[in-house]
């Protein structure tokens, strides 16, 4: 075997890996049906397709957390059998999740070595993996302190002990799935620079997104799934983002919507020098202050983690302001309960909308009424109006074009984004003068990202006030008429659309004001 | 009178009984710490002592072995464990609910089956103190840390002895990730229903031996549900030593401490009526939780079936 | 999380210190909650067929808390319905018992149970169980019931209360207990401070004040009728602070006896005949004999009275007894002492002076 078949980690290459004919079913599903999928050796090969498309389960498959009903997996050629993490670790193949598997109250260095023998059999040798570690992390230019705890890093820096933990167990073929949803702009740019640097040394990568212009820019070749079949793999440099955006959703999709003229009015939502506490790790709202109009969509910018979930906390009477002030059309509403912001037309459409929007164990009907449910007419006299509850429903899960068996489904039983249409059908029915939109796309394919979209436009139309929180920037800068940016709890600039630049952006969420720092 | 506290044979007295007290608080909480470490709780200990210090005291009485019922007091131990596992990890059984139904069992059980195999109180010769040549010589240091019976001992060696595989053992490593993440951990290859199996059947063994440790080492006797809500407390002192083998070691020590003083602060006439005497260790326990609230968080997988899933 | 702490503290609580304030009785802790109520009839059950016209046997059913064989206070309720049985034969008196019915819930359900079963005396042997008793009892106005250990009949025309004179035997191992000690240091290991351990230990320091005032009596409330660990160290705190007698009441004491063995204190027993755990230091025991009072009130079920008087076991009518140790060589003149003292509690001369 000759050098060149090396990575510079040591280990062998993976010249080539094929998935012939992937067939899996769940009950009621065919969540991969006859799927054909290859990688090799200095590669990006992207891969696309709308949530549910069968990218999840396929992937799952070649790292050996699902079985394959039907087909083959081929490494270099030849035959092999994956049935657990351990066989596809062994085989060279690593994973880089969506959501980080790694322990937050572990070390880098304890992470990493977490699932390997030991040098000292029983014992763990702690101090061998980490001088490994800071050998890989040379190599691969992924700076990184053996020694930190997980939660101590960054989103980025956490994403790269991932990295290294599969390059540590040799991994020569590495699957991303949806790395840079979780990153700031910079942080893209530099995960994409790594990516580079590893395919030039030979390694393949598999790279799972929903940004088109990131794929473009990264792969090499690109795959699109549609509800579990291949629809096609072609060169990268022969397609456009729109062909992949049709392809994906089965139609033509206009993407960036159209956003028309600003109305604006009257400040409706105010929130002057508010601070407040923080959960562990993340700090709270240190003096925040900015006001939303009538007719407006004011967009929060923001790498994880700056006060983004407090600041909608905050506003939606969950956490409380330990100083300045919220005003609601003029009215002060600080620390005044849900209830009563709910009164007043506030509406919040919460960023664990599985944990905070919804009653999983309750029907999509339920859920529709949760905010009302205790109103004419959805009540009276405490008694449930079933009759008038399921009419609503229905009205909504059709003008929302929700995907549900019938509206007695457990909610827990649909999709994301049929979760979140849920969540929006509820909030912005009623018309409210403010919505709270944190994150309100996160993990939704491009159909349901277009949909929620175009709702939030339609609500801005009618006049409402709507406060963005997002970290995806091209959501940001599709939608918003001014964008905020906070970091460490603050805002640091408040920009209007046309001002603004991802790079200025990117340059503010990292806390470098570049104005101040010239002057 | 409260000046006699502070006599030499007092404090001797509350040192030494202390300790002694101590000895199943830190067997079973030793066993829960690993146990909720890997993420599962086992309400079940108080069960799982009475089985093991009925199984202890009956083949120790029977055969005359004191080893022997030790040994069977793990074995029971390491049988409750396997079922508790069965049911919470291939189950997903709610934990909180299985251990008391776990409890409960041992509770039914070792009553059955005094019933029917011994019938009455009965006491046996249980393991002798062991004097540590020289230390034991040692005035008051002596009589409290080195004239002790053997289980005794075994139990303050079981503290370094957990910290040491809890943090310097791949094994260890295994159970605090499986606590922490599960997917993660599983996404590694480690395998969270072995890991679990193995700690729960560990505090299962030593659950055991708290059992044993009363009935034929501290207290020579078995007497229906002797062990009067011990196993419960151990399980508190685990929340109160913050998941480490050195708080539960503080908490069993506090705890037990704080018992022995009102024991001499009643015979000494010290004037408190029993009835608050006898609220001390637990007020005294509570006020420290409160006054020490910590920053550790429980492992945050505690409780919580694994399942692999999306 | 931290609210599950406080739960594990309070159900520690609870459970530990099981029994509750009220438990005048050693209140249950041997819940055979798995096989509750643990109904047995160790009497033959079979009719006898062959007898000529026999009388339909006389039928008791006894409910209680703790266990029958605890050495205490279950036991000595269980040894008289035996000896009881003994006397009348097993053709003409036949029992029942639910034990460990610590849950008053299921103890009122076994009660009605054997009320609707026609059992002719329901005996509810637990202080716990008057409240249920009284709401049960005039369902079944042909039942009569008997509830102890308590004076209070709820003036209900079937209920019988029973309860004993445990200071009256207290006394006396007070007595005996301040002749024998050397170092005038005795120490008490109790439950909680009330009902009936309280009225034995108030007795038994009466008893050691009246023989030598010079004797101290250390009084240990441990909190718990279960708790063997702790009731052990209270124990051994005792000898520590130098008693060489101990005494103690309730079932828990079993891991007292035997530190007291250990060191080779003697121990005075309370309830039931704690000899066969430490035959070389057992002095004596205050034992009831319940079947006094039963015999008394099967009389009166049987010409019709059904309840509503109550009886107390003493001294003098045999429903106490104080019983000696074979195994454990008591001086003569002690031994006279002791005859003398009950003597003196049965024909009143001595009078027992209570805080």
């Amino acid at each position: 075997m000759s050098e060149s078949d090396k990575l510079p980690s040591g280990r062998t290459r993976i010249e080539s890996l094929e998935m012939r004919g992937i067939t899996k079913r769940f009950p009621g599903v065919l969540a991969s049906d006859h799927v054909d999928f290859d990688v090799r050796s200095g590669e990006v090969h992207a891969l696309l397709g709308e949530n549910g498309a069968g990218k999840s389960t396929l992937m799952k498959i070649l790292y050996g957390l699902y079985h394959p009903d039907e087909g083959e997996i081929l490494i270099n050629g030849k035959a092999v059998r994956i049935s657990s993490p351990t066989d596809s670790i062994n085989l060279g193949i690593g994973m880089i999740h969506q959501h980080f598997m790694l322990v937050q109250t572990l070390t880098v260095a304890e992470n990493v070595a977490l699932g390997l023998p030991s040098s000292r059999g029983l014992l763990t040798d702690l101090d061998r993996v980490s001088k490994r570690i800071v050998e890989l992390a040379d190599i691969y230019g992924l700076r990184i302190d053996p020694s930190a705890y997980i939660w101590q890093l960054s989103v980025g820096q956490q994403q790269r002990v991932e990295i290294i933990k599969a390059l540590y167990r040799g991994a020569a073929l590495l699957i991303l799935d949806e790395p840079t949803a979780v990153l700031t702009p910079q942080e893209v740019d530099e995960l994409f620079v790594i990516m580079k640097q590893m395919v030039k040394d030979g390694h393949g990568l598999v790279f799972i997104s929903h940004k088109l212009h990131e794929v473009v820019e990264i792969s090499h070749r690109v795959s699109v799934l549609r509800d579990g079949r291949m629809i096609g793999t072609r060169p990268t440099s022969e397609v456009t983002k729109q062909d992949l955006a049709n392809w994906m959703v089965g139609r033509e999709v206009g993407f960036i919507p159209d956003r028309g003229q600003a109305q604006r009015g009257e400040p409706r939502l105010q929130v002057k020098n508010v601070f407040c506490g923080s959960d562990r790790g993340t700090p709270g709202l240190r003096g925040v202050s900015l006001e939303v109009c009538s007719g407006e969509i004011l967009g929060i910018a923001g790498v994880s983690g700056n006060g983004q979930r407090e600041l909608a906390e905050t506003i939606a009477g969950l956490r409380k302001v330990t100083g300045g002030q919220v005003l609601l059309e003029g009215q002060d509403v600080t620390n005044l309960p849900p209830a009563e912001l709910t009164e007043r037309m506030l509406s919040y459409i919460p960023e664990e909308r599985m944990r905070d929007g919804m009653i999983k164990e309750f029907t999509v009907a339920e859920n529709m009424v949760l905010r009302e449910h205790h109103k004419a007419p959805y009540s009276r006299y405490g008694f449930l109006n079933l009759g008038e509850i399921s009419r609503h429903s229905d009205e909504l899960i059709k003008r929302f074009r929700v995907k549900t068996p019938s509206r007695d489904t457990r909610a827990k039983n649909l999709s994301g984004g049929n979760i979140q249409k849920i969540v929006l059908a509820r909030e912005i029915f009623r018309t409210p003068r403010v919505i709270i939109a944190a994150q309100p796309t996160r993990g939704l394919d491009i159909g349901a990202t277009e949909y929620v979209r175009e709702q939030l436009l339609e609500q801005r139309r009618k006049g409402t006030a709507v406060l963005l929180i997002s970290e995806d920037l091209d959501e940001i800068l599709a939608l918003s008429d001014r964008i905020a940016v906070l970091y460490e709890g603050q805002v640091m600039d408040i920009v209007n659309r046309e001002d603004a630049t991802p790079e200025k952006l990117g340059l503010l969420m990292a806390g470098v004001h570049p104005e101040r720092q010239a002057g | 009178m409260i000046s006699d506290l502070f006599s030499v044979t007092v404090l001797i007295g509350i040192l030494a009984s202390g300790i002694r007290l101590s000895t199943p608080y830190l067997y079973a909480a030793i066993g829960e710490t690993f146990g909720q470490k890997s993420g599962v709780l086992n309400l079940g200990v108080e069960g799982q002592m009475l089985l093991g210090a009925f199984a202890a005291f009956y083949v120790a009485m029977t055969t005359g072995s004191l080893w022997l019922g030790l040994l069977t007091a793990m074995v029971v131990g390491a049988l409750m464990g396997l079922a508790m596992a069965y049911v919470t990890v291939n189950l997903h059984a709610q934990q909180g609910i299985s251990g008391i139904g776990f409890y409960l069992f041992g509770l039914g059980m070792s009553d059955l089956l005094f019933q029917k195999l011994l019938g009455t109180v009965e006491t046996v010769q249980g393991f002798p103190k062991i004097y540590i040549p020289v230390l034991s010589d040692i005035p008051g240091f002596g009589e409290i840390f080195f004239s002790q019976n053997i289980l005794v001992y075994g139990a303050y060696l079981l503290v370094p002895l957990a910290w040491f595989v809890l943090n310097k053992t791949t094994l260890g490593l295994k159970i605090r990730a499986v606590g922490e993440n599960p997917d993660a951990a599983d996404s590694l290859g480690v395998s969270v229903a072995r890991t679990r199996y193995f700690t729960i059947i560990l505090g299962g063994i030593l659950s055991g031996v708290a059992g044993a440790s009363m009935s034929i080492a501290l207290l020579n006797v078995f007497q229906q549900n002797m062990t009067s809500g011990l196993g419960f407390i151990a399980v508190a002192l685990v929340y109160f030593g913050a998941w480490r083998p050195i708080g539960v070691l503080g908490g069993a020590l506090l705890f037990s401490l704080i018992n022995s003083l009102q024991l001499w602060i009643q015979v000494l006439s010290v004037p408190i009526p029993s009835d608050l005497a006898v609220m001390m260790p637990y007020v005294v326990t509570i006020l420290v939780l409160v006054a020490t609230v910590s920053k550790v968080r429980a492992p945050s997988a505690l409780s919580k079936p694994f399942e692999r899933g999306d | 999380m931290k609210k599950f702490v406080w739960f594990v503290l309070t159900l520690a609580l609870v459970l530990s210190a099981c029994g509750a304030p009220a438990a005048e009785a050693p209140a249950a802790e041997a819940p055979a909650a798995t096989e509750a109520p643990a109904v047995e009839a160790p009497a033959a059950t079979e009719a006898p067929t062959e007898a000529p016209a026999p009388a339909e046997p006389f039928r008791v059913a006894v409910v209680m808390p703790s266990a029958i064989n605890d050495l205490a206070f279950g036991q000595s309720m269980y040894d008289a319905l035996v000896r009881i049985q003994e006397e009348m034969g097993a053709e003409n008196f036949e029992f029942v018992y639910s034990e460990g019915m610590f849950v008053v819930d299921d103890a009122a359900a076994a009660i009605r149970d054997y009320a609707t079963q026609g059992f002719d005396l329901v005996i509810a042997h637990g202080s716990q169980y008057g409240s249920s008793l009284q709401e049960i009892a005039p369902d079944f106005p042909e039942t009569s019931f008997a509830w102890g250990t308590t004076v209070d009949t709820f003036g209900q025309p079937n209920i019988f209360a029973y309860e004993a004179a445990s200071h009256e035997g207290g006394y006396v191992n007070g007595v005996l207990a301040a002749k024998l000690t050397k170092s005038k240091v005795i120490g008490v290991v109790g439950p909680i401070e009330t009902g009936d351990a309280k009225l034995y230990i108030d007795g038994f320091k009466a008893g050691v004040a009246a023989t030598d005032p010079d004797v101290k009596v250390n009084v240990n409330y441990i909190g718990s009728f279960s708790d063997v660990a702790l009731a052990s160290e209270a124990a051994t705190t005792h000898i520590s602070a130098g008693a060489d007698v101990l005494t103690g009441s309730a079932q828990m004491v079993v891991g007292a006896i035997g530190k007291a063995e250990e060191a080779n204190a003697l121990w005075f027993g309370t309830q039931s005949n704690q000899a066969s755990l430490a035959p070389k230091i057992v002095v004596a025991s205050q034992v009831y004999h319940w079947e006094v009072i039963l015999k008394e009130i099967i009389g009166l079920v049987q010409d019709g009275v059904l309840g509503g008087q109550s009886f107390t076991a003493n001294l003098e009518n045999g429903g106490q007894v104080i019983e000696f140790n074979p195994d454990y060589a008591l001086p003569e003149d002690v031994r006279a002492v002791a005859d003398e003292t009950v003597k003196g509690i049965v024909d009143g001369t001595v009078t027992i002076t209570l805080p």
